[in-house]
């Protein structure tokens, strides 16, 4: 399995499936911005969304939508901010922002976010 | 699922609509269904009909904050439903057409223009490669009050709200975009027709265009420099931890060609039967040329633009549909409410002077759409003087006699559009997209107690000390 940047170098993509996304490496998420909701909250007690990292790849569960195509316009996106797993996750400077793009086929695209992209962590 | 309820809803009132309108009502375009709104030949709503109105209020006040994804889910089919209530009553209990229709037109114009400008907008990208200071910023929100002037406060709002955003990145606080909402998709529209809907609606009225600006000009410009100089104060003490970075100063401009349809939409707002003679009504549609080349600038200008552009905007059509699903509900059920204050405001003319109708008209406008109560209450300050708000002689004879109260209405619209996110189109419309950008914005209530209240509601009474208080 790549790592996080050299997944994102070479487009590899990820899954999804319904509420469930899969993003081929191993990343701890501290926010994700679907919509209009702001989640910072993956514990077991909230609702929202949680995620497990395996030893394949990342999944993340987004309990409040049934298919979250559905919901993505053209140039909607999911964001996230990420951290790789094994790096420190204190330092800002691991914090890496990308956003998920949600194709058919079950395909999802995965972009490290450039500056145009306005996302406030 | 959405678009079906909206279509259903429009196609109801449309057909029912037209279906009920006699030969003794004269058939209605934009123009001519706003000149005889007002003609009083209707009963007047019972005083419970406001609840549909005060229990979509409370929905949108509350449903954001304790049911959130059932809101988000459902507030299309909950503002329908309650917007029926009253549409239902209007036909079946009071008969009354003309008052759908007259509500209808205006929903249709007011979404036209907004629609219009926020994707027009959508399509141009401006990048500001400069380090964010509060005195960079509080030229940002000086510059957004201006141009809202020239490109009405939503186009204005839909600019600047990235750029403005993009160079706060690493200082983004709430508060800084409660202050945009102030000033830009506010305040800063108050010196022309073209700023907020109110004031068109006011030069459609008879209003000369240049009034605004040469009557109003004097209170806008304290007001602004005031509450520009509170985020001064405030954004100076928002330390910026920012890693020392290299700024170009560069200003980089993409889009030009929907520049030019931002400039075809303001061109558009004068093409009216009731401006120019030669246009063609469309009467008995609720619609009139305006609206359709508005509606065609919101097509060509999206399937024109540049993807990248589009991309880097991350545009969506969410912010606009919510604002056009909540409208429709508003506009529907506040119906009651505005005729039984446009009574009673009538009925009191006496005894209410420019001061009252400074306060009645904002505190209302914070909370209806203020551009149909603006027209209630210009119409029941004529009604003081005697006058008729459907004859544009006499909208000129009141601008040249009793310019104060014209004055204190108008500001008052348009300034106090900004205590609440329904108070203005564009409020909705910012908030959304400073919470899709990852912006924690404040739920309805705090937005009002934290910011609204303790900042405005203090400038808004100074301007009424100064200017209405004793006065009228």
């Amino acid at each position: 399995m790549k790592d996080l940047m050299s997944s994102l170098e070479s487009n590899t993509t990820g899954l999804h499936y319904g509420n469930r996304v899969l993003l081929p490496f191993k990343v701890h998420i501290l926010k994700a911005i679907i919509e209009n909701d702001i989640i910072t909250d993956f514990s077991l007690t909230k609702h929202n969304a949680h995620y497990n990292i395996t030893d394949e790849f990342t999944e993340i569960y987004f309990h409040d939508y049934k298919d979250i195509k559905e919901n993505m316009s053209k140039y909607e996106t999911v964001k996230l901010i990420v951290v790789e797993k094994g790096n420190d996750i204190f330092d800002l400077s691991n914090h890496l922002k990308i956003s998920l793009h949600f194709e058919e086929h079950h395909k999802l695209e995965i972009e490290k976010i450039d500056g145009d992209i306005l996302f406030i962590e | 699922m959405k678009k079906i309820y909206f279509l259903l809803f429009v196609f109801c009132i449309l057909s029912v609509s037209a279906g009920l309108t006699t030969a003794e009502e004269p058939a209605v375009t934009v123009s001519t269904v706003i000149e005889t709104s007002q003609d009083g030949s209707h009963d007047l709503p019972e005083p419970l009909m406001v609840l549909p109105f005060v229990a979509l209020l409370i929905a949108i006040a509350t449903g954001p904050i304790f049911y959130h994804h059932f809101w988000e889910k459902n507030y299309p089919a909950i503002a329908m439903a309650l917007g029926s209530v009253t549409i239902i009553y209007y036909l079946v209990v009071l008969g009354d057409t003309h008052s759908l229709m007259h509500t209808l037109a205006e929903y249709l114009s007011f979404i036209a223009l907004l629609a219009s400008l926020f994707i027009a907008s959508g399509g141009i990208l401006i990048k500001i490669d400069r380090k964010a200071t509060p005195m960079l910023n509080a030229g940002i929100l000086l510059f957004g009050a201006v141009i809202a002037n020239i490109i009405g406060t939503t186009g204005a709002s839909m600019l600047l709200i990235r750029p403005f955003m993009k160079i706060n990145k690493d200082r983004i606080k709430p508060y800084q975009i409660v202050f945009f909402i102030f000033i830009v998709s506010n305040i800063g529209g108050a010196l022309t027709p073209i700023g907020d809907p109110p004031l068109f609606l006011g030069f459609l009225r008879g209003v000369e265009f240049f009034w605004f600006i040469s009557n109003i000009w004097y209170i806008w410009l304290p007001t602004i420099l005031v509450v520009t100089a509170i985020f001064y104060i405030i954004d100076s003490r928002n330390a910026d931890d920012e890693a020392e970075s290299n700024y170009s100063g560069k200003i980089e401009f993409q889009g030009l060609k929907n520049v030019g349809y931002l400039l075809i939409i303001l061109i558009s707002v004068f093409i009216d039967p009731g401006i120019m003679s030669w246009v063609p009504s469309l009467a008995p549609l609720p619609i009139g040329i305006r609206e359709i080349i508005m509606f065609s600038v919101c097509y060509l200008s999206y399937k024109g633009a540049d993807d990248k552009i589009l991309r880097a905007n991350e545009f969506d059509f969410e912010p606009i549909k919510e604002v056009a699903y909540l409208f429709i509900g508003i506009f529907a059920t506040m119906i009651p409410a505005l005729q039984l204050i446009g009574h009673e405001a009538k009925a009191l003319g006496d005894q209410i002077n420019a001061g009252d109708f400074y306060w009645a008209t904002g505190i209302l406008s914070g909370f209806l759409d203020n551009a149909p109560t603006y027209l209630n209450f210009l119409s029941a300050e004529l009604g003081k003087f005697g006058m008729d708000v459907n004859s544009k002689a006499d909208v000129l004879s009141f601008e040249l006699a009793h310019p104060l109260y014209l004055q204190a209405i108008s500001v008052a619209a348009v300034f106090f559009g900004a205590m609440t996110y329904i108070g203005n189109g564009p409020n909705f419309m910012v908030k959304s997209i400073s919470e899709r950008a990852g912006v924690k914005m404040p739920s309805f209530f705090a937005y009002m107690v934290k910011y609204s209240i303790p900042i405005l509601i203090p400038i808004f009474t100074l301007v009424w000390l100064i200017f209405y208080y004793g006065k009228g």
